[in-house]
């Protein structure tokens, strides 16, 4: 049996889990997928960033991926593209650097600029 | 089908066997529905689902079991168009008679269907494989005449097509 | 906490879905989410219905929203590696929209979607309906939660009533009254039931519902129960959705577990049990005392009211009886309050309505729209329009209880009054869609015959009188239709619906009388013309294409003829009826194509250019076409006045039955339109010649530069013949209604092509603008830009597909350089020196529906352009000189004389008429059609029997090859044409087809005539 506190909690908890589903976020987090991309480990800093968001209780971040984008010779490359702020694009991510994209940039708000590659306006 | 053979006898007493536990599984479900209020519809879907149609000898049950006269119970049944008093086979063969498919053939069709199956229309073959039914235009007049089973689409169906039409089904199943 | 994953894959699981492999399809992208690792980053969930039935099984991939449609189970491979894995969209297999320009991708980006106000079905193909959580997760049960402990029963029927909410299930009852009046009503026991028992055939949106979103329903139901003291609740759902049940089940037994059903909801001590009840297949249970019945195990008969349910229900108790989509709105408004949700929709209908859009239209499927959204907006940007570029005829809605909506209504808010004023029904929302090819009198038969199976039979109005009018319907499509019978109908329907006993029996009628509201005229051509203009009644053709043509041809024979390469008999088939085949070959709209059942397969038959193909052949050998005539002469003589082809039509016809006709034209030469309208290149006019002089060797009199009213007087016509055809065309031209028409450089269309064929000096200048969008305009623009102008603009007030010019005609003029300007209107003709100088236009742009079915022209304020030109040619519409007639009033109806359509007989004793002189502007074929008719009604009235001397019975029309097993699409021939630079003003484009592509075109007729043809 449920109580309208309980009702509450479930609330709370799917809708997390759901929020992918709405589309609308603060911040988008894009893996460049491609053949290069994958061979160049793409497949492990996804899972490390998806790991990382939901070990720190993250769910207002889109992860997705996208195509090639031509920076061939610096991925596995990630965007995070905050709302309101120009789209940073690192370069050579690792998952070890991930993790610390996700913690530093997108939890704190810190780029972390040695690893940048590109700005765009 | 005068003629018995042991294999025959066989499947006789299989058939037996399975119509004894479908009457114990009506028993119970009768016993758990006594008593409460209006559930002689609900008891009939369940009946029909498991005999497939509704014999007398259920409907007898159902009403001595749920204490409702008989022609109460026999009236529900033929009122509702989801109940059947008859069997139905596996598969309903539907032939056109639309004005095209009448007199391109549909007719001849009909009885050779009628002739093979030895059912008439609106019967079941013995075996409950087959239900025969005639159908009105189903707008494939070009393609005259026209014979439906179940979801498949026959178009210009010659008389000597149709043994065939029967054995894709005879042989598909069990 | 939840698992989260970056992406949800969301597979519509509704029953459309279903039936189309939606499962495999989920299962597939299952497994090779898995093959790719990604099982941990990519959840695959089962939704309730999109509402896109007709693009199933379709996905929508979160968080982009990429729609995904048509899929089959072997596209998995491709979504996951490439979408799911890479980011890259599979273009192939998104959405399209419209013409397939650009790709729609996203859900957001499709019209079907976005115009949709989803509330009702916001969680439809969102959540997963197996997953009481993810409702909760979207506010789900928070109003029942609020409810309990917020509000008492009277405070939850007062938001109710302020909420305008009416019952969304059929006659639009106020929820909230209805609530009243059984918490009112004295009794221990009360119920609460939920109809669920969808009997109107395509209606499906309570299923939809049920299993897209059942907890929505639920949480309605327990409201509902706390607001009128009921403390048992039934839905009463049909047995043909088991899927529906199975959700529902689930979701009940969900419920349960979480304590929202039960002895103590929620803690709060409240209680409340739902239970399901199936029905068994009858259509009367939809009505509520057919449905107790049902639910308390009796035969669902109706019970005469009052006692009302409210006071007398389930077991005598009060009782209230709701649909699904009422339900699935309480919690709505309560979380969303009354205040809010009574902002949307109209005055009298709040909220939205959900439609389920069926039938001959682009986007089928289920579709929300706030109440009072007009009908065209559903059908047109929401449904998508009709499919195969057919005409929209009516919408039926409301189902067997309902009525039809006719294409004059477009613009009706879709609203319980609006409707009911229209005499239709919101009912439970079925919306179905027909264009032209429905035939109203076949649909209302269809709807009786439905209802006279459905009908309980405890009523006499009923059970007896719908059997009386479906036999008379019968009696109608099968072509022995009385006179008498419409009116009989319509009394009889009159009667059941004052005498029946239930809501069926009262609105069993309303098929038959909403189609005979709007088209009478239908079930007028079916009983005394024998006519199904929709081609539908089959008893009443031999085919469509034959049925179909205002002249009669039997299409199928000769056709078939040309298929043997009997072309010799096939022609004389056509010139039995038709004198002017090879004109027909060249210039006929051919109506017949459009009813083509081939289009059915691939695309219709090139009719017309196959009767031109028989004809040439004729005409190249010179040889003289063989028409059987009566050996006497009658000694009778008969005026044709106008050498148009619907008066050389009845002078061949009338010489053939023994009379003596004598035309009188007021050109140089006959033909009419045919030899002054049409250009050369079009119709060379030897071909004409040819087939005049063959209507003059019959022994027809033709007294060309003759005018009526000036060289001869109609009264001295009167008095020197036996009888008169009036068939003088339609010649006088519209004007623009605009300043600046008397300038030089404006000409009017009639005056133009026929000063070019008389060989008079016509000069255009290098602009010209003609004004217009009918075959006119393009022959008068075709025509300027063979006199050598360089720029010819076609200035049209709508779009494209309403241009009444035949396609094919429209694709030749732009091919040679033609412009057209869509959505303008010329407001003045500016001149200098007295010449056109400027042409001013108003843009326009689209807005409500007009009478004709389509969206009206109105100005954009401000939006004026200036097109510099030399000439202007208007070539709007047309209307009969009648000036001729002297003293001598015949009736006329909006300035065109009135005839019988059967006989061509006019207001006056002995005077005939027919062609564009009666029907306005109208196509060749009709008035050869018209022509045919007139000789046969002078003739009997003459003496005679009307029957025209014909020797074509002869003629052994080929049996239906045996051997065709399986019809292959194969596309329609195609016209030869001349190329752009060789064209000129003489030379005809259109080349004629060769032997061999004739038979095998012939070759693609289906032989819909195999009925009426005696068999073996």
């Amino acid at each position: 049996m449920k109580t309208l506190e309980d009702l509450k909690k479930i609330r709370e908890q799917t809708l997390q889990a759901m929020k992918v589903r709405e589309g609308e976020h603060n911040c988008k987090v894009v893996v460049a997928m491609g053949t290069c991309g994958i061979a160049s480990g793409a497949r492990e800093v996804m899972a490390a960033i998806l790991d990382e968001l939901e070990k720190n209780s993250v769910t207002d971040v889109t992860v997705t991926q996208s195509g090639c984008k031509g920076l061939c010779d610096r991925e596995p490359t990630v965007d995070v593209i905050k709302s309101g702020e120009a789209p940073i694009t690192y370069g050579f991510v690792t998952p070890e650097k991930a993790r610390t994209i996700v913690t530093g940039h997108i939890i704190n708000g810190q780029i972390q600029g040695e690893w940048v590659v590109a700005t765009q306006e | 089908m005068s003629t018995h053979t042991c294999e025959c006898e066989e499947k006789a007493q299989q058939v037996a066997a399975d119509e004894k536990e479908r009457y114990e599984k009506l028993d119970k479900i009768i016993e758990t529905c006594k008593g409460q209020k209006g559930v002689l519809i609900q008891v009939l879907h369940q009946a029909q689902e498991l005999f497939g149609w509704l014999p007398e000898d259920v409907q007898i049950k159902v009403a001595e079991g749920l204490n409702v006269p008989i022609s109460e119970v026999n009236g529900v049944i033929t009122f509702y168009s989801f109940f059947n008093t008859v069997p139905r086979g596996e598969h309903t063969i539907r032939v056109c008679l639309g004005t095209a498919c009448y007199v391109r053939g549909g007719k001849q069709v009909l009885e050779q269907f009628e002739k093979e199956l030895k059912v008439a229309v609106g019967g079941t073959t013995e075996n409950r494989k087959f239900s025969l039914e005639v159908n009105r235009c189903v707008g494939a007049c070009g393609l005259a005449p026209v014979v439906t089973v179940g979801a498949d689409i026959y178009r210009r169906v010659k008389l000597d097509k149709i043994p065939g039409i029967i054995a894709k089904y005879t042989n598909g199943r069990s | 906490m939840e698992k989260l994953y970056r992406s949800h894959v969301l597979v519509c699981a509704g029953a459309g879905c279903v039936s189309s492999g939606c499962h495999a399809v989920a299962e597939a992208l299952t497994r090779e989410i898995a093959k790719n690792k990604l099982e941990n980053e990519i959840r695959v969930i089962q939704t309730g219905c999109v509402g896109s039935c007709d693009l199933g099984p379709v996905i929508v991939v979160a968080p982009e929203g990429t729609f995904y449609q048509k899929l089959k189970a072997e596209d998995a491979v491709r979504i996951v590696e490439e979408h799911l894995l890479k980011g890259r969209v599979v273009e192939d297999l998104v959405h399209k929209n419209g013409q397939g320009d650009g790709v729609g991708g996203t859900i957001e980006d499709i019209p079907f979607f976005k115009l949709q106000k989803k509330l009702v079905l916001r969680n439809c193909g969102v959540i997963d309906p197996s997953n009481i959580d993810e409702y909760i997760a979207r506010d789900g049960y928070a109003a029942l939660g609020k409810v309990l402990t917020e509000m008492t029963p009277a405070q939850v029927i007062e938001e109710i009533k302020k909420s305008g909410l009416r019952g969304r299930g059929g006659g639009g009852f106020p929820t909230g009254l209805k609530w009243q009046f059984a918490a009112d009503a004295k009794g221990e026991q009360k119920y609460i039931l939920c109809n669920a028992d969808e009997g109107d055939p395509g209606a499906f949106m309570d299923r939809s519902l049920l299993e897209g979103d059942p907890h929505s329903v639920i949480e309605g139901m327990i409201i509902g129960g706390y607001a009128i003291g009921a403390s048992q609740g039934y839905v009463y759902v049909r047995a043909e959705y088991p899927l529906a049940i199975e959700r529902l089940e689930h979701a009940l037994s969900q419920a349960r577990e979480y304590g929202l059903l039960g002895d103590n909801i929620l803690g709060t001590g409240h209680k409340f049990n739902l239970e399901i009840r199936m029905g068994a297949g009858a259509f009367v249970c939809g009505e509520e005392t057919a449905l107790m019945a049902s639910i308390e195990g009796k035969r669902g008969e109706p019970r005469p009211r009052p006692p009302f349910p409210a006071h007398s229900g389930l077991w005598e108790s009060p009782t209230v009886l709701n649909n699904v989509e009422t339900y699935a709105n309480v919690p709505l408004i309560i979380n969303m309050t009354a205040d809010e949700f009574s902002k949307i929709g109209t005055e009298k209908s709040k909220g939205t309505k959900i439609f389920a859009l069926a039938g001959n239209i682009n986007n089928t499927g289920l579709v929300e729209v706030p109440m009072g959204t007009d009908l065209g907006t559903i059908i047109y940007d929401i449904g998508g329009g009709i499919g195969n570029g057919r005409k929209f005829k009516a919408a039926q809605a409301g189902g067997p209880s309902g009525g039809c909506i006719p294409k004059e209504h477009l613009n009706v808010p879709m609203d319980y009054d609006s409707l009911i004023q229209l005499g239709a029904m919101m009912g439970s929302g079925g919306l179905i869609i027909m264009d032209e090819n429905t035939c109203m009198v076949d649909l209302a038969r269809y709807f009786l015959d439905f209802i006279q199976d459905e009908s309980c039979g405890k009523c006499t109005p009923c059970r007896v009188g719908t059997k009386r009018m479906l036999e008379i319907l019968d009696r109608i499509a099968h072509g022995e239709g009385k006179e008498g019978d419409i009116e009989l109908l319509e009394e009889l329907g009159q009667r059941i619906k004052d005498s029946a006993l239930c809501g069926l029996g009262q609105t069993a009628p309303n098929p038959v009388l909403s189609t005979l509201r709007y088209f009478r005229d239908e079930y007028e051509a079916h009983v005394r013309d024998k006519k199904c203009p929709a081609c539908v009644c089959s008893s009443l053709f031999e085919a469509p294409c034959s049925h179909t043509c205002p002249a009669g041809t039997s299409v199928p024979k000769y056709v078939s003829l040309i298929s043997q390469r009997r072309f010799g008999e096939a022609l004389r088939i056509v010139r039995d009826h038709n004198p002017f085949a090879a004109v027909c070959g060249r210039v006929c709209n051919a109506p017949c194509e459009n009813k083509c059942r081939r289009s059915q397969i691939d695309e219709p038959l090139s009719i017309r250019n196959l009767k031109r193909y028989v004809a040439d052949l004729e005409l190249k050998e010179n040889k003289l076409p063989a028409v059987k005539c009566r050996p006497e002469r009658t000694g009778k003589t008969v005026a044709i006045i106008g050498g148009g082809p619907a008066g050389l039509t009845a002078a061949f016809h009338l010489a053939r039955m023994g009379h003596s006709p004598t035309v009188f034209e007021a050109l140089p030469e006959a033909g009419g339109m045919l030899m002054w309208g049409i250009p050369e290149y079009r119709l060379p006019k030897a071909v004409l010649r040819q087939e005049i002089k063959a209507i003059e060797d019959l022994g027809v009199v033709i007294k060309t530069n003759t005018r009526v009213g000036k060289d001869i007087s109609f009264e001295d016509i009167k008095k020197s013949f036996d009888a008169v055809f009036v068939g003088v065309g339609a010649d006088k031209s519209w004007t623009l209604e605009i300043p600046g028409e008397d300038l030089d450089g404006v000409y009017d269309s009639i005056k133009f092509l026929r000063d070019v064929q008389l060989g008079k000096p016509v000069s255009v200048g290098e602009k010209v603008a003609v004004v217009g969008g009918g075959n006119a305009a393009i022959d008068a623009a075709r025509t300027a830009h063979r006199l050598g102008a360089k720029e010819v603009t076609i200035v049209y007030r709508r779009l494209r597909e309403d241009m009444p010019a035949d396609p094919y005609e429209i694709h030749e003029a732009e091919l040679e350089g033609i412009k057209i300007k869509f959505l303008m209107a010329p407001t003045e003709i500016i001149g200098e020196n007295g010449k056109v100088k400027t042409l001013k236009c108003q843009l326009l742009e689209l807005r409500e529906f007009d009478k004709s079915g389509r969206r009206s022209p109105k100005p954009v304020e401000g939006a004026i352009i200036d097109l510099p030109v030399d000439s202007v040619i208007s070539a709007i519409s047309q209307e009969p000189e009648l000036d001729f007639l002297g003293g001598n009033t015949l009736e006329t109806k909006r300035g065109k004389i009135w005839a019988d359509r059967l006989e061509g007989k006019t207001s006056a004793e002995g005077i005939f008429a027919g062609g564009d002189a009666v029907t306005g502007p109208a196509t060749v074929i009709e008035a050869i059609g018209a022509g045919v008719k007139a000789a046969q009604g002078i003739d009997r009235f003459l003496g005679g029997t009307g029957e025209i001397p014909s020797d074509i019975e002869d003629i052994v029309i080929p049996g239906v090859p045996e051997d065709v097993d399986d019809i292959v699409e194969t596309p329609r021939a195609k016209m030869p044409t001349l190329s752009v630079e060789k064209r000129s003003s003489k030379a005809e484009v259109e080349l004629g087809f060769s032997r061999d592509e004739a038979v095998k075109e012939a070759n693609r007729c289906l032989r819909c005539d195999a009925c009426s043809l005696e068999t073996r």
